[in-house]
């Protein structure tokens, strides 16, 4: 192993970055196993799924639109498992902080735009982070599992924030569950008209190269990469153990309430109920696929939002439904969690090729 | 709302209803912890259950045979749980969560594939109530029984033979020696791999059935999300009720109790107040650990 | 009469050679005694007996009869069978629980618990072993757990037992009456081995005592009644260390640390019971003993990963509380007993873990937190060269390197931090010869800058050759104090297996 030159960052991110793309790859095989079952032509249907994405303006927007809370979500569940710690709450996060946006927009007036942005921003912030910080709190001083306490809390916020927008904040005459239509100095300006892409974008791509910055350039994501991946190492040096995790998942949620912020100023005006689906859960295959670095969960978000792009369009001449990339996703996350499982199928698939090498060279009996 | 004896029946009726399917999950809990392996993937199978048991009953007519299904088909998605976690060691936690994530994905999938449908599917053949004659004959419970379909008797036959089988028969011991120090029992000769596969396996066939119990007991048709967290709290009426089918109870009625109230309380309070009251209850145990036993020991280890 | 007869057993690993060529035999009705140190080999002979481990070569006959074990299964059919160091019990179990589960009585797929509790029953008192058996093994004490392992094997009718260090975890009055259940169980013609390496033990229970050093069969008939244990410790370690190469303080100032009257307690047990000692500057001051007897818990409690029971601890005057992170800003610098999960995080690059501990120094980052990585690198760069590091650079992972140069890694580290005191605990524990001597050099050259230092070491060669004064721990406590050479080696391997003591209870050292 001597002989092996790289340095250590290198090696991490070539052999994370294999397995992530082999994940991909063999998801994809069998989404295109799922295709041809249906009766459709698989390289038809990807093929017109990377043209409508890639090749038009209105589906590159809907690719990067698709995309945006998959990132927000996705640095949410990847800077948590930096310190080893699963965060199933951003669901329950990205809430919290879109009605947190939605209360700053819509009941907080006469200010300039970027101020209220940049307001209702921060309302989404610390919406998101204290619900993070209070499990984080009870991991570290109760022992508590956060697992479970987050599942339960992204049940308990989404009814309650039902509760709100289906009684005391509903705006009269309104006959869904929704809050008062935002002012217009807190939407987000649109990159592209008539599409949904706005500079929400933009700022999640600056959370990525922060929280980047952060794991790499400071004391602190020193701190947090040793309680990742050594923890008993990390108490021997001194680290602060327990300020780590409480820091590190309290800004995993914020950034998870960013998200909601996101949807409610950019997209929908207002905090609607159910305007979710599932974003919080689709980030852990986003964090998994990307090796759970903040760059990586931007183009692994592009990628995701691309073949969803491509299916939201093509659901409309084929009947492949756009849950086929839900499916994706979570092959990707299975084959990502079982690097094992990978190279056990890779083995099988050489020794096929063995067999039939001996065979066909009339080679002795196996 | 007159507070009337009827209203006490129809509360408990519902009440009961409600904890069935609870009842059955919590009970594969059980054997998944009683082998060794952590049972958050509960949600998935119960939704896989759901769906596949729709879809035999669509297929077949006949609602036994979709039952059939659900169970099968419980039991195939916590395969995924028990290679992943059993066989390539990954952390539990994360292969109970593919379990949720795939069936959260497929089943809206398939809906659209084989039923060409969204949201939710066609009504099938499904449990009806019995109406047997000599029920009507005994007071108060006659009543309240009488509004239960045969799946609910067959829970609780399940949650009696469960827990013979955990406490009363030699696999049973063994089972749950590999749930308490997996490297003692390998010295003594028993087949670590083979006992929680099987463990796993059980909590996916119930699992499965409490799913199917929603779809064709509760309802006749498949609805999207249909089992709404309760896997989840399946896994923590578990937790609360010491990993002990007859535990596990008394927290599936708490719970349906609170599904009762909801369409009681409908016209007082919001919904969605009366539908949080179970996940803070639970989310109050979890926090401050309150959860009354402690889990066997060996789960989550392997052998080396 | 024979029942078992190893030849010529050996045992490779990739690296090392763990049994050379060893005969082993065991005859009924016999209490064998398997001596030797560390890394004799003892242990790794009995895994072969037992079916855990194949050899590499070597024949194993059973009465007469050649046998392969493939596996424990086998080798427990056959009747033989192993009370483990670490207990194979399910705490929440009872007792006939967990001596039944995987042997139940009865031939239905019902447990017939009223036969087994019986068939218990009868075992519990034909062997006087005084347990009821319904009680939750969790409830019992050590010595009654050892019991239930015992029971467990007698149970299966084992004609063979082996009992791997027994007495370790035992109580003085607990042991004695393990030996008369040992004493009985032989009465009623069962052959037992107890791998041991306390000699006053096997004085008191062994009827033939086998020898193994270094993977060799030393002597394989040896009489306890008629050896001293002076003689078994001599035939156990053997070798002497050349002491010409030692290299004598010159320069012993004040007293450093002081420890007084320490007391660390684990698990309801008394790990360390009541110690005083103190280490001055420019002294090197040895602690020898046989892993297990409070090293761990001596080492956590001087560099502040756990909280001392009766703490006393002063740095040049001061007294040290708090956590790592204190002890170390204090000055006090550690080298682990484990390296990779003490020490190292091996996905990191040798530069990042040169910094680990001292991260937040004004050295390597701003006021606000920002990593200096470019004085990181080349304080990196200047280690690795004055510690000759051996690898390509300082950015590759820490896994990649050798053990030796990977406790370079650790080494350079602590020692660059100008230390008042430096804890080091097994410093050349898997490291190659020359990382041997590169690491003793450098921890003498910080000696005489006037660090004081605590060297704990299982390999008592080192001890020896690098103390200015060296202390034995035996059981928790300090039984002797001494230089370097007053001892020889066999009075030291005595005092370190409880021969005898020589300092009485509450002495300073």
């Amino acid at each position: 192993m001597l002989n092996n030159l790289e340095s250590a960052k290198k090696m991490e991110v070539r052999n994370s970055f294999i397995n992530s793309f082999l994940a991909l790859v063999f998801s994809l095989l069998l989404g295109a196993i799922f295709i041809w079952v249906c009766g459709y032509s698989p390289i038809e249907s990807y093929k017109a799924i990377i043209g409508v994405s890639l090749g038009t303006v209105k589906g590159f927007a809907l690719s990067l639109s698709q995309a945006t809370p998959l990132m927000f979500t996705g640095l949410s569940f990847a800077l948590a498992y930096r310190v080893r710690m699963i965060n199933t709450g951003a669901e329950g996060q990205l809430y919290a902080g879109a009605m947190a946006a939605a209360l700053v927009g819509a009941y907080v007036h006469n200010l300039p735009s970027p101020i209220h942005i940049l307001l209702a921003f921060g309302a989404a912030f610390i919406a998101g982070g204290l619900v993070a910080l209070l499990v984080a709190a009870a991991k570290v001083y109760l022992k508590s599992n956060e697992i479970t306490m987050t599942l339960m809390l992204n049940n308990i916020i989404i009814l309650f924030t039902s509760y709100l927008a289906n009684g005391p904040l509903k705006p009269a005459g309104s006959g869904v569950g929704q809050t008062e239509r935002i002012d217009d100095s807190a939407k987000l300006m649109k990159l592209i008209p008539q599409t949904q892409l706005t500079i929400a974008i933009f700022v999640v791509i600056i959370v990525a190269v922060i929280l980047q910055y952060i794991l790499h350039k400071t004391v602190f994501g020193y701190e947090i990469k040793v309680t990742g991946l050594n923890l008993r190492g990390a108490y021997v040096a001194g680290i602060n153990v327990g300020k780590t995790y409480l820091l590190t998942f309290a800004l995993s949620g914020a950034v998870a309430g960013l998200g909601g912020a996101a949807m409610v100023l950019g997209v929908n005006y207002r905090f609607i109920e159910g305007f979710s689906s599932g974003y919080g859960f689709s980030g852990i295959s986003i964090a998994a696929l990307a090796a759970y670095s903040p760059i990586g969960v931007i183009l692994s978000a592009f990628l995701i939002g691309i073949l969803k792009a491509g299916t939201i369009t093509l659901n409309r001449t084929t009947s492949i439904p756009v849950e086929f990339v839900d499916v994706i996703q979570v092959l990707v996350i299975i084959f990502v969690a079982a690097p094992t499982l990978i190279r056990a199928i890779l083995n099988k698939f050489k020794k096929i090729k063995e067999l039939t090498n001996k065979q066909k060279h009339g080679g002795e009996a196996i | 709302m007159n507070f009337n004896a009827d209203l006490v029946y129809s509360i408990i009726a519902s009440t009961l209803r409600s904890s069935v399917p609870l009842i059955l999950a919590s009970l594969g809990g059980c054997f998944s912890m009683r082998a060794g392996v952590s049972d958050l993937g509960l949600e998935g199978m119960m939704l896989a259950g759901s769906f596949f048991s729709v879809l035999g009953s669509w297929i077949s007519g006949s609602a036994w045979i979709g039952l059939l299904f659900g169970i099968v088909f419980g039991m195939l998605f916590s395969m995924l749980h028990a290679v992943m976690h059993i066989t390539y060691r990954v952390n539990a936690s994360i292969s109970g969560m593919c379990v949720n994530l795939l069936a959260t994905a497929a089943t809206p999938l398939l809906l659209n594939e084989i039923f060409k449908m969204s949201g939710k599917s066609v009504t099938v053949e499904a449990f009806k109530k019995p109406n047997w004659e000599w029920l009507n004959q005994i007071p108060v419970l006659g009543r309240i029984l009488g509004a239960q379909n045969v799946l609910f008797f067959l829970a609780l036959l399940l949650v009696i033979l469960g827990w013979i089988f955990l406490y009363k028969t030699k696999l049973g011991l063994r089972m749950r020696m590999v749930s308490e120090n997996p490297h003692a029992a390998s010295t003594v000769g028993l087949n670590v791999l083979g006992y929680k596969y099987f463990g796993v396996a059980m909590s996916g066939c119930f699992a499965g059935l409490g799913g199917a119990y929603l779809s064709l007991g509760q309802m006749n048709l498949f609805v999207e999300n249909m089992t709404s967290g309760r896997g989840y709290i399946a896994v923590v009426i578990n937790a609360f009720g010491k990993y002990n089918p007859i535990g596990t109870l008394g927290g599936s009625i708490f719970f349906g109790f609170f599904d009762a109230l909801q369409t009681v309380f409908q016209s007082i309070f919001p919904s969605q107040l009366v539908m949080m009251m179970p996940y803070v209850f639970t989310l109050l145990v979890i926090t401050f650990g309150l959860s009354g036993g402690k889990a066997p020991a060996g789960v989550g280890k392997h052998v080396e | 009469m024979e029942m078992i007869r190893m030849e010529k057993i050996s045992k490779i690993y990739p690296g090392t050679v763990a049994l050379d060529g060893v005969d082993f035999t065991l005859n009924k009705k016999e209490i064998v005694s398997l001596l030797g140190e560390n890394g004799a080999g003892k242990t790794t002979l009995m895994k072969i007996l037992y079916g855990m481990t194949p050899p590499s070569s070597g024949e194993i006959y059973y009465n007469g009869q050649p046998v392969k074990f493939k596996r424990p299964l086998d080798a427990i059919e056959k009747g033989i069978c192993m009370v483990h160091q670490h207990f194979m019990l399910v705490p929440a179990f009872t007792i006939i629980e967990n001596i039944i589960t995987g042997n139940e009585p009865g031939s239905s797929m019902f447990l017939d618990m009223k036969k087994a509790r019986e068939e218990v029953k009868d075992l519990i008192s034909k062997f006087h072993f005084n347990l009821d058996p319904d009680t939750k093994v969790e409830k019992l004490s050590v010595g009654e757990q050892q019991r239930v392992e015992i029971l467990k094997v007698l149970y299966r009718k084992a004609d063979v037992i082996i009992l791997d260090e027994p007495t370790a975890v035992l109580t003085p009055q607990e042991v004695n009456d393990l030996f008369v259940i040992l004493r009985r169980l032989r009465d009623d013609g069962k052959s037992i081995i107890i791998i041991t390496h306390k000699l006053k033990e096997t004085k008191a229970i062994a009827d033939r005592v086998v020898v193994l050093r270094d993977g060799h069969l030393v002597i394989d008939d040896v009489n306890p009644s008629d050896t001293t244990t002076k003689q078994l410790s001599e035939m156990m370690v053997g070798r002497e260390v050349n002491l010409d190469t030692r290299k004598p303080a010159k320069n012993i100032g004040d007293i450093c640390l002081k420890v007084s009257n320490l007391k660390v307690e684990e698990d309801d047990k008394e790990k360390i019971k009541n110690i005083s000692f103190n280490v001055r500057h420019g002294e090197i001051l040895g602690i020898a003993g046989v892993e297990g007897n409070g090293q761990t818990q001596l080492l956590e409690a001087l560099t502040g990963l756990i909280e001392q029971n009766a703490k006393e601890i002063t740095l040049d005057g001061k007294k040290l509380n708090g956590n790592s992170a204190q002890f170390l800003k204090a000055g006090i610098g550690h080298i682990p007993e484990d390296r990779l999960s003490m020490g190292l995080v091996k996905e990191m690059s040798i530069m990042e873990n040169l910094i680990l501990g001292y991260h937040r120094e004004r050295d390597f980052c701003t006021r606000h937190g920002i990593l200096l990585k470019k004085n990181i690198f080349n304080y990196a760069k200047s280690l690795k060269e004055k510690f000759l590091i051996k690898a390509p650079s300082v950015e590759v992972a820490a896994s990649s390197l050798s053990g030796g140069n990977q406790q370079k890694i650790i080494i350079a580290r602590a020692f660059s931090r100008n230390p008042k005191a430096i804890i080091i605990a097994h410093p050349t524990r898997g490291v190659d010869i020359g990382a041997i001597e590169y690491i003793h050099e450098q921890l003498l050259e910080l000696r005489d800058k006037g660090a004081a230092i605590l060297l704990v070491s299982a390999d008592l060669d080192e001890v020896r050759k690098l103390s200015d004064r060296i202390l034995v721990l035996y059981e928790g406590k300090i039984v002797s104090e001494s230089m370097p050479g007053e001892l020889d080696e066999i009075e030291m391997g005595l005092l370190m297996t409880g021969g005898h003591t020589m300092v009485e209870e509450g002495n300073q050292c």
